[in-house]
């Protein structure tokens, strides 16, 4: 295989955001170093600038359909790819806002934090483009290796770095899992690149090799039973580092198993559906029933954060345009849901300086505003109308019945009353008990504005949904090239009830 | 305004609560006004949409239609009947009345204000809604604002508060605290609200989808799938697929009704509730239950109701029994309204039963007046509680000489809950028993000993709070005096009296929306019912004809009047 490297300059274009995000790294980079003097935040606001310049590029992009693809097909940017990257570059905006007031506080290496974040976000935004097995390794290595140092940010906290070492060593292991499959799909069928694979035979060397590139990304997302590392480390990092990793990874995992699964293995539909439908439902139910016993705001968010993507799984296991599509819309609610969820959790951990759920007696005396967007925040994540949670749940749910997932539904929607259970019991504590301590509680600037973003977005998509359900739609139209009925080569092996 | 009526009263009570969110706690005059003006405007609106509704028209009448998801096939879809028209009124009249009821609310008034008004609009979202998604959607709505409500305004039970617990109250956030069915705080009668009717609604939500996918048409409309969907004769499990739907949508929405054995929720809620929430909970939300199952399983699945609706004819029976003998022994002023409310609510499911146009026409016009009963009925409970601080009968009596008004409104409000002639319970009642005798002896009969029951509980009841030897703890209880008070129990009062002596219009409307749904089911044409021969009258359309034909009725009918099938327009 020769590998020539002739870019032109419209093929650079491609990569412009990439290439921005990367010379805005170094730049922040050298602005901490060179002027020490330079309040911290400053750097924050710095990168935020840089982000939100290459989300202006993406969304032109996006607007004007550039797409095309580089390296020999390694790198691919479509509109999928365009909308996992505002995605993840919307998510680490918000998630360097809301981390500026946390960051602070640290002794050293503050001006680092804010490199770290955005280095980890261009890792993500190389993931959701990558179109072959190895630039899917090489781009999550790298993502993955700027969330180690973050994790155990915190020197001298135990919890932090036990955090911190939990998620290298699965991590490392997850890694070689991946290449471990990657090299066996190589062996099998000689082809790197997903699209070329579509016509490769199910031997068991590439069932195997496959299960174990799904188990490593089954780390990524967090899905039972590949989720052990996520409530320690969840538990121990950060919280504006674990608000980024419950969203910006997953995102990127799942624009990666999208491609696997429906382009590479579009033909293997009836053999992995029964892999995911395993999957997804060992991950809401376990999920769901481990986060009642939670004492922790950070553990039960973990923990609903694995129940979300049991949901999201829901979706993939349909394998169809509108399973995708639902996939997509889902990512968008729960993003907003989630980080606005972890906003309230980091500003009232700032005020009172601890997470746990007992803590938050009364909160709705001390800050009307944070309760109330929490009440909303966990709602939504309940899948209560009209939040942007239910309509994501609803479309996966309309999705996989067309499917015929019927079990998976019954599960599904059981799920919705179990988790009920715990959100519930959040909304009991912030409403209906009395504070102990009925000081107010002060939220900063960037802090409110993460939280008013993270409440637009809940409550605009869950009252309008059309404009976000046009745009995913569009942006998973080249999937109907792959997923058709013409396709799956054996039919629905689940008839009702089955 | 005129055809955007129903845009009126559906969202005067959002934008309410939306104005309330930018008004400060300080200005607490300010608050309830804005509280009560956009229930106002509601009331106003569906006044207006009673009046206005064309009862020789039929159908589905103010209809709006607004397209909301194109990939999904949803759209927002309203539109009254004759069976939405005077729900949609009684919800409106319940919100207002409500606000008056909890005019007194110092702490979090503003609060308390925006959940009550979401939760009214919700309700009545589910009244006017013609598409199953924003069915659902509302019903769903309506569960987290009682959550709250109860959570933060309601009141404990006397037992709870004299319980003692070993282990402090740590209990009460663990799995166990849910699986404790001793446990009386307003907490756990909350969360089992929520719970209880999140674990039916996810199963109607089954029955919504699997509509969905076998009619193969993907869109929720209502008026489509019934035109449309052809659900029979799939077999699936053994069974038939028509069944399972049915099943998963009438257990699934009978858990709000109340039926008999999925009622555990409902009184315990009743008790935890601050008065407002009492009234909009046994006023207007049970009734979600019997009318989301005629509009999904009566309109979708007419043959299928026609065969397994005899579950609710036995069901109702232990509804009317088990909640009657409770009611009887219940020492809690709320337990005893709660449980009588799951009672009179198996009358609607016996009228629902027997299918025929007088006794669903009766269920109705039931659901209408119970709920002006049972609100007059929990907002004096309510007025007693917050001037007593206790809901134990046998420690009130004698408060007839602090509070007159209000004793001689309470018995109004049990003569129209026993349904007296001249309520309009009683002509309710009547129907439901006249109309359901063919059918369902036995159940009849079983329904005259609940009105018997009824008698006896209320007076009860009566004899406890208001006569008697006067406690003495309470002698410094005082009367209704005020206007804001006095308002919403004689809105009430006179609302019930009102239609029980002039019954004529709210008759012809409920009749122009029970006609068609029964033609459907039964496929036979109505004997004339109406009076001096006006009301009803339209023609039949079959599905599959372009022409209107008169039906031929069955032989006994020398006039046939004739039903619309309800076009939307």
């Amino acid at each position: 295989m020769t590998f020539s490297l002739n870019l032109s300059f419209s093929d650079l274009l491609l990569l412009l955001p990439e290439i921005f995000v990367t010379c805005w790294l170094c730049v922040v980079l050298i602005v901490d170093f060179s002027f020490s003097r330079v309040p911290k935040e400053r750097l924050a606001y710095l990168s935020v600038a840089g982000l939100v310049v290459t989300l202006g590029c993406l969304a032109w992009f996006d607007m004007n359909h550039v797409s095309g693809t580089l390296f020999g097909n390694m790198f691919v940017l479509d509109r999928m790819a365009i909308f996992f990257k505002i995605v993840i570059l919307g998510a680490t905006i918000l998630v360097i806002l809301a981390s500026i007031e946390y960051v602070n506080r640290f002794t050293l290496f503050r001006g680092e934090y804010y490199c770290l974040v955005v280095m980890s976000a261009l890792g993500m935004m190389f993931m959701v483009s990558a179109n072959d097995l190895l630039s899917v390794f090489v781009s999550i290595e790298f993502a993955t290796l700027g969330f180690y140092v973050l994790v155990s940010y915190l020197r001298d906290d135990l919890a932090s770095n036990e955090g911190g070492l939990k998620f290298f060593i699965l991590g490392v292991l997850a890694a070689g899992l991946l290449a471990y499959g990657i090299s066996l799909v190589y062996g099998e069928t000689g082809k790197l690149v997903f699209s070329d694979m579509a016509s490769a035979q199910p031997t068991p060397g590439l069932v195997i090799g496959f299960l174990l590139i799904f188990a490593a990304l089954g780390f990524k997302v967090g899905a039972v039973p590949f989720h052990s590392w996520i409530p320690d480390t969840y538990h121990g990092a950060p919280t504006p580092v674990t608000t980024f990793l419950s969203i910006a990874p997953k995102a990127a995992a799942f624009a990666i198993l999208l491609r696997i699964f429906l382009v590479a293995l579009g033909t293997f539909k009836p053999l992995w559906v029964v892999l995911l439908v395993a999957v997804s439902i060992l991950s809401m139910t376990y999920a769901n029933i481990v986060a009642i016993a939670q004492r922790n705001i950070k553990r039960l968010l973990a923990y609903s954060g694995i129940a979300q993507v049991g949901n999201v799984l829901i979706g993939l296991a349909a394998g169809t345009k509108m399973g995708n599509d639902a996939i997509l819309f889902y990512l968008l609610a729960y993003l907003f849901a989630n980080i606005g969820a972890f906003a309230v959790v980091i500003a009232v951990s700032q005020a009172i300086g601890t997470d746990e759920i007992s803590d938050y007696r009364g909160l709705s005396r001390r800050s009307p505003f944070l309760a109330f967007a929490m009440l909303l925040f966990l709602l939504s994540l309940a899948g209560v109308p009209p939040l942007a949670g239910f309509i994501g749940k609803l479309y996966i749910f309309v999705a996989a019945i067309k499917e015929g997932l019927y079990t998976l539904i019954v599960v599904g929607l059981v799920n919705i009353v179990i988790s009920m259970y715990y959100y519930l019991i959040v909304v009991k504590q912030m409403y209906i008990n009395e504070p102990i301590n009925p000081s107010p509680i002060a939220i900063s600037g960037p802090m409110k504005t993460v939280i008013y973003v993270g409440l637009a977005g809940t409550l605009v998509i869950g009252i309008y949904p059309q404009p976000f359900t046009d745009w995913v739609v569009s942006a998973t139209l080249m999937f109907a090239n792959f997923i058709g009925p013409s396709v799956t080569v054996a039919p629905p092996v689940h008839s009702l009830g089955g | 305004m005129g055809e955007y009526a129903l845009l009126y009263i559906l969202f005067a009570p959002f934008a309410g609560a939306l104005a309330l969110i930018f008004i400060s706690n300080r200005q607490p005059l300010l608050v309830r006004s804005v509280a009560a003006s956009a229930a106002l405007v509601s009331l106003l609106a569906s006044l207006y949409l009673f009046y206005a509704y064309d009862p020789v028209k039929g159908g589905f009448q103010f209809v709006q239609k607004y397209a909301w998801s194109k990939q999904l096939g949803i759209s927002l879809h309203l539109g009254v009947d004759g069976i939405g028209t005077p729900l949609v009124l009684a919800s409106s009249i319940l919100l207002f009345a409500g606000i008056f009821v909890s005019w007194h609310i110092k702490d979090r008034a503003k609060e308390f204000y925006i959940w009550l008004l979401i939760l009214a609009a919700a309700t009545i979202g589910v009244f006017m809604s013609l598409d199953l998604f924003f069915l659902y959607f509302f019903y769903e709505m309506s569960v987290i604002p009682m959550y709250l409500l109860l959570g933060m305004w309601g009141s404990h039970t006397k037992k709870y508060l004299e319980m003692t617990d070993s282990e402090g109250l740590k209990l009460r956030d663990s799995v166990g605290f849910i699986l404790n069915f001793g446990s009386n705080s307003k907490e756990y009668a909350a969360m089992k609200l929520v719970l209880f009717l999140s674990a039916f609604a996810v199963a109607a939500l089954m029955g919504i989808l699997l509509i969905y996918k076998f009619s193969g048409l993907n869109t929720f409309d209502i008026l489509v799938l019934r035109e449309q969907a052809n659900l029979m004769n799939i077999p699936v499990l053994g069974t038939t697929l028509d069944k399972i739907i049915w099943v998963l949508v009438f257990f699934g929405f009978a858990s709000i009704a109340p039926l008999w054995p999925l009622h555990s929720w409902s009184p315990v809620g009743h008790a935890a509730a601050p008065a407002a929430t009492s009234m909009l909970h046994a006023g207007v939300l049970m009734k979600l239950g019997h009318f989301s199952i005629i509009r999904v399983a009566f309109e979708i699945l007419p043959e299928t109701t026609r065969e397994l609706m005899p579950i609710a004819a036995v069901l109702c029976m232990f509804s009317i029994v088990y909640g009657g003998f409770v009611a009887f022994y219940a020492k809690d002023t709320k337990y005893v309204i709660g449980y009588s409310s799951s009672s009179h609510m198996g009358y609607v499911f016996l009228g629902m039963a027997a299918l025929n146009y007088i006794s669903l026409s009766g269920a109705v016009i039931y659901m209408f007046a119970h709920a002006m009963a049972t609100g007059m009925l929990f907002a004096m409970a309510g007025w007693v509680y917050d001037q007593t601080h206790t809901r134990d009968i046998p420690s009130l009596g004698g408060l007839s000489n602090k509070m007159p008004f209000i004793s001689v409104c309470f018995v109004v409000g049990c003569m129209a809950s026993i349904g007296m002639p001249g309520t309009v319970n009683f002509i309710a009642e009547i129907m439901i028993i006249v109309g359901s005798w063919d059918k369902y002896p036995l159940q009849v009969i079983v329904a005259m000993l609940g009105i018997v029951l009824t008698l006896a509980y209320l007076f009860k009841m009566m004899r406890g709070l208001f006569y008697g030897p006067m406690n003495q703890k309470y002698s410094h209880a005082h009367d209704a005096i005020s206007a804001v008070d006095r308002l919403p129990l004689l809105i009430m009062i006179s609302i019930s009296i009102g239609f029980g002596i002039f019954p004529m219009h709210l008759y012809d409307v409920v009749r122009s929306g029970v006609d068609p749904l029964v033609a459907r089911i039964t496929r036979v044409v109505p004997v004339a019912q109406t009076h001096e021969g006006s009301g009803v009258r339209s023609e039949v359309i079959i599905p599959g004809t372009t022409s209107t034909v008169p039906v031929v009725a069955s032989k006994l009918l020398p006039l046939p009047s004739q039903v619309s099938r309800g076009e939307g327009e």
